[in-house]
């Protein structure tokens, strides 16, 4: 500085000096500038005219920088009343490609654990699946009671067997062992099928106990278990096929070949969860009450911030202000 | 900064209590309208009044605590900058190169302002003067109180770049503000 001064009066010292001429700033004395931690007062010279100047710029607030307060209030209470606070779901765009992949994959995923439990509930496939859960229980129920178990702790089993195993299908019918809603059809068809014989110890498996419970005794089993063969493959049929052939809507045909876009039509989720047909036909039926979306909705908006910020993070170009 | 009655007053203002918003927007308003001083001096009244009004639009889905909430009242006023100068960009401008912009001296000079009034507009208008990405984190980190961390995720830079930028754009202000002064001095 003292040589700045040696200057004479018709000599300029050029506007910015290179960067070795700089005193060695101590990076710590910057960051208390930054923060505003250092006394303009204090500061080491060379270093006087910064601090007072970020002091001037994070002064207090002058009226005229809230002059707007009016025009701000006026539309906050505009908007509060346009759009009453609620925990409305998100509905900020996102970029199209990411959602098409993710969603493609997510549908993919849905449409073949769902697709599973659909056919193997409504009695499409052949009996399998639900059998071997019946007979997973019966031998952890019989196992149980081996070990010496109560037989409380053999259903308990028994139920967590049955659970376990049906879950194992698909996250659709993680319902429990409910004789009167997922595993009904499945059931049905077992019973049905070892009718007569008396391999295995199936009446008194806890599933078929529960069946019999279901069905009002085990006497009525077969009664109801005709009902509901018959009702849920028409059922399950008659709304396959109107899924399926649903006219195009409209010439907008690019959707129609990507199915994970499509809107659901309103008999989707029965098709897919038979216990909601179930419900429907039991008046006192609460098995449905939350069907399952939350799959679907919560796959965008997990993804969504990340995508924002990518998507920002290229706009750092900042044309000078003028 | 508002301090332990921010998530009483944030919660309040998503419920539409018009005084809890008050109090949050007498907080930040300065900052916001001081940062597009720097940031797009030209329309900062108007981008300011534009972020409050993005704010309020997502203000019920916003969930966080008070730095949370002033980053993300910066991450879109930055946004508002940065389209104001993408359609500043096709608007006609004056033909003078954006470089030799800082070698011409400023109508009033803003550092015998800020060196004897401390005005605040002269302050804000030096740190505009900056290399475009020196003057931004130097705003978003003096004016809007954010750390580096939060500065870097804001401009998507790593931390480290944010760091050096403030701290050049620092040194360029100190030289500028020395500088000019020594020059008033002498020619005095």
């Amino acid at each position: 500085m003292t040589d700045d001064r040696a200057l004479g009066p018709d000599m300029h010292p050029p506007l910015w000096f290179p960067e070795a001429a700089l005193p060695a700033a101590d990076q710590d004395l910057l960051e208390q500038l930054l923060e505003g931690r250092l006394d303009p007062a204090s500061a080491p010279p060379g270093y006087g005219g910064l601090a007072r100047l970020l002091a001037a710029a994070t002064a207090p607030a002058t009226p005229e920088e809230l002059a707007d307060a009016q025009r701000t209030m006026a539309a906050f209470a505009a908007a509060m009343r346009s759009h009453p606070p609620t925990l409305s779901p998100r509905r900020t765009a996102m970029p199209r490609t990411v959602l098409t992949i993710k969603a493609a994959a997510a549908a993919l995923v849905a449409v073949l654990s769902l697709g599973g439990v659909a056919a193997a509930a409504s009695g499409l496939l052949p009996d399998q699946a639900s059998p071997v859960a019946d007979q997973a229980s019966a031998t952890t129920g019989t196992d149980a009671a081996a070990h010496g178990l109560g037989p409380a702790a053999a259903a308990n089993l028994g139920e967590a067997a049955d659970a376990g195993s049906a879950d194992g299908q698909g996250r659709a019918s993680a319902v429990g062992p409910d004789a009167t809603g997922t595993a009904q059809a499945g059931l049905c068809r077992a019973w049905q099928a070892g009718q007569g014989a008396d391999h295995g110890q199936k009446a008194d498996s806890v599933a078929f106990q529960a069946l019999a419970e279901a069905a009002g005794g085990a006497d009525h089993i077969a009664a109801y278990c005709q009902d509901v063969a018959a009702g849920a493959s028409a059922d399950a049929y008659g709304q396959s096929q109107a899924t399926v052939q649903r006219p195009p809507r409209g010439p907008g045909s690019a959707r129609q070949h990507r199915p994970w876009r499509a809107r659901r039509s309103p008999d989707y989720h029965r098709l897919t969860r038979p216990e909601l047909l179930a419900a429907e036909r039991r008046p006192s039926g609460s098995a449905g009450a939350n069907s399952g979306r939350q799959g679907w909705s919560s796959t965008p908006t997990s993804i969504r911030p990340q995508t924002t910020n990518r998507r920002w993070t290229r706009l750092t170009a900042w044309p000078r202000p003028r | 900064m508002i301090g332990p009655r921010f998530p009483e007053l944030l919660a309040g203002a998503q419920g539409g209590d018009e005084q809890a918003f008050a109090v949050l927007w007498r907080d930040l308003q300065p900052a916001v309208l001081r940062y597009f001083r720097v940031a797009a001096a030209p329309a900062a009244e108007d981008l300011a009044a534009d972020t409050w009004l993005a704010v309020i639009g997502g203000l019920g889905r916003f969930r966080g605590e008070e730095r949370a909430f002033r980053a993300w009242v910066f991450t879109v006023a930055r946004h508002r900058a940065i389209d104001w100068h993408r359609q500043a960009a096709r608007r006609p401008t004056d033909p003078v190169p954006a470089e030799r912009l800082s070698e011409r001296p400023a109508p009033d000079d803003p550092v015998g302002q800020v060196l004897e009034d401390r005005s605040t507009r002269a302050a804000l208008a030096l740190v505009a003067e900056l290399p475009p990405d020196q003057a931004e984190v130097v705003a978003l980190r003096v004016l809007g109180g954010l750390e580096v961390a939060e500065v870097a995720r804001i401009v998507g830079k790593r931390p480290g770049t944010v760091r050096v930028l403030a701290h050049r754009g620092l040194r360029r202000l100190a030289r500028r503000v020395e500088v000019t002064g020594l020059l008033g001095d002498v020619t005095r």
